[in-house]
């Protein structure tokens, strides 16, 4: 995941001043938005148990060899390794520091059973010279970076080249109404910290938005300010489609959410289960998966 | 007009309005601006060229409102309409070009054919309006449509088309214009997020409870602007803009547009964009 975030505020040495109180660190300047991070967008437990059901239905066979684009903290690499012996994984991201950290903080804790079975390389998505894998993944909307056509076309024929003969390709997408809007949602996460998405700018003409995470501490109020920046185009789902089968796919599927709730009410649930749809109307925002198989 | 409305002008003694109505020209009233469309299209031409237009080619013409006003709004200015209904360019005909005298009406001239076919006689300015080419809903369709227009222009050449978002675009929903003497019904009855198909309605309803409903059918994918964007430039135009109409303080549209950098979307928004060759 492409993280350009300012300087963590933890990186910064408190100022000394003789009163102690007040050069006592907030709890934002010593937090660890990495941990943050993963506490409040990432649930690869889930996701792994979903592209498994998948894979195994469309090809007959569990996936073993994993790739995770824009891997970040290798979080979900790791979890993939967890969950069976045989399974291996390769996070691909740009940002060393990043992988630095997912080195110390995910895989060692995992011991050396798991950890060897991941390889981290620091590399833009698009290099081609890994060995191939059944299943590459590119969550949290990372591949949002790429803002032309050319450069995310380019990212999928990479992507179709580096899988197997049945391989897949699994990405997440947002959209709905408030996806094309400016908006700032809040959402308690543990630790006594509430995560914030901003949706800074959103342009109708080209698409392009600007978003930010950041988080809120209950207890000393104290903020981590947009520790987390996102310059992005939001991809549509025909575009993504088109672009998939130009790439080399042979077909895609969408799935959405299942949401609860009657019609009329003011909120629907997420349920956590996704299904595959061939048609849907729009609703004010959601996530969906997209497969796009080899 | 629907059959049901046909049917019933023989049973009924007294003829509803709906069936005295004539739908070409409540679309007209409803949704078209000509002289506006000329006057925007002339600005933004010279703002882009230095020197005026003279020959205009109206794509999906349907009555040709635009080629008549844009005849008779300079005495070299010369139009051509493409259609593929020819009752309609008929109707077009009698309402537009035959009052308007023989000097007008010989400047203009109407082919029943599709768009995507035609590609002579060059001409200064091609025009797209009221989102007719949303029915190319393949990328491969539109961008083959938007490469005939770039074919069929002079050198200096600019398309002009309009199109449709905002947050409310991509919801269904339907919307009401009164008119005094009728109500023009917009309906957005259905949207697609995978494929962004759009299947849109216009209704007239009158005040003896009388309606036309489902005047016109539409069966669109709706377009999303960085998507015409890339399939412009991809058809061969070299510089495309996007204009916005500003707004008086209490938020209406004014009719002036601009070329802005960066603009916050809107619940519900149409705007102009131009191609040049």
């Amino acid at each position: 995941m492409p993280k350009k975030s300012s300087k963590s505020p933890a990186a910064k040495a408190p100022k000394k001043k003789t009163a102690k109180k007040a050069t006592r660190p907030t709890l934002a300047q010593r937090a660890d938005k990495h941990q943050l991070y993963q506490w409040s967008v990432q649930s690869p437990g889930v996701d792994i148990e979903f592209f498994t059901e998948e894979f195994t239905r469309h090809r007959g066979r569990k996936p073993l060899r994993l790739r995770e684009d824009f891997c970040g903290t290798a979080h979900f690499s790791t979890e993939w390794c967890k969950t069976d012996p045989q399974r291996t994984a390769l996070g691909v991201d740009l940002d060393g520091p990043t992988l630095a950290y997912g080195r110390q903080h995910n895989l060692e804790p995992a011991g050396p059973a798991v950890a060897n079975r991941v390889k981290l390389a620091q590399a833009d998505v698009r290099e081609t010279r890994f060995a191939k894998v059944d299943l590459t993944l590119a969550m949290n909307f990372s591949y949002c970076v790429f803002k032309t056509r050319d450069e995310l076309q380019t990212y999928f024929a990479a992507a179709c080249k580096g899988l197997v003969r049945d391989g897949i390709l699994a990405l997440e997408v947002y959209g709905g109404t408030e996806s094309m809007s400016t908006l700032t949602e809040e959402r308690d996460i543990r630790g006594g910290a509430t995560y914030i998405w901003e949706q800074e700018k959103f342009s109708p003409i080209t698409h392009h938005t600007l978003c930010h995470i950041s988080w809120r501490f209950k207890k000393d109020k104290s903020v981590l300010h947009r520790a987390f920046t996102y310059d992005w185009r939001l991809w549509t789902l025909p575009e993504l489609r088109e672009l998939m089968l130009t790439a080399g796919f042979k077909s895609v599927k969408f799935y959405f959410e299942r949401v609860d709730g009657d019609e009329g009410d003011e909120f629907l649930t997420g349920t956590g289960e996704f299904i595959e749809h061939d048609e849907v109307d729009n609703q004010e925002a959601f996530l969906a998966y997209v497969l796009a198989l080899k | 007009m629907p059959r049901s409305a046909l049917a019933d002008k023989s049973k009924s003694p007294v003829r509803t309005l709906a069936a005295q109505a004539d739908r070409h020209a409540l679309y007209e009233r409803s949704v078209q601006d000509p002289d506006g469309d000329v006057k925007f299209f002339a600005r933004t031409y010279r703002k882009l060229r230095g020197h005026d237009p003279v020959s205009m080619r109206e794509d999906f013409c349907g009555t040709a409102a635009l080629c008549a006003a844009w005849a008779r709004s300079s005495p070299e200015r010369t139009a051509l309409g493409v259609d593929l209904s020819q009752e309609t360019m008929n109707w077009g005909t009698a309402r537009h070009l035959v009052p308007a005298g023989r000097d007008v009406a010989s400047r203009v001239s109407l082919v029943c054919a599709d768009v995507r076919s035609v590609r002579r006689p060059k001409v200064d300015l091609t025009c797209a309006l009221n989102f007719s080419y949303y029915c190319f809903k393949q990328r491969a369709e539109l961008l083959e449509y938007f490469t005939a227009v770039h074919a069929g222009l002079n050198r200096d050449g600019v398309f002009l088309l309009d199109m449709l978002g905002g947050t409310e675009a991509i919801l269904e929903g339907t919307t009401d214009n009164d008119h005094g003497d009728f109500i023009y019904r917009w309906e957005q009855a259905k949207f697609d997020a995978f494929s962004h198909d759009f299947q849109c309605y216009i209704h007239f309803l009158f005040p003896d409870g009388s309606k036309i409903y489902r005047a016109y059918a539409y069966d669109w994918r709706l377009w999303m602007a960085p998507e015409l964007r890339d399939i412009l430039l991809e058809a061969g135009f070299s510089r495309v803009h996007f204009y916005w109409e500003k707004t008086d303080a209490e938020g209406e549209g004014t009719g002036i547009f601009y070329e802005p950098d960066y603009v916050e979307n809107q619940e519900i928004w149409w705007t102009y964009i131009a191609a040049e060759r």
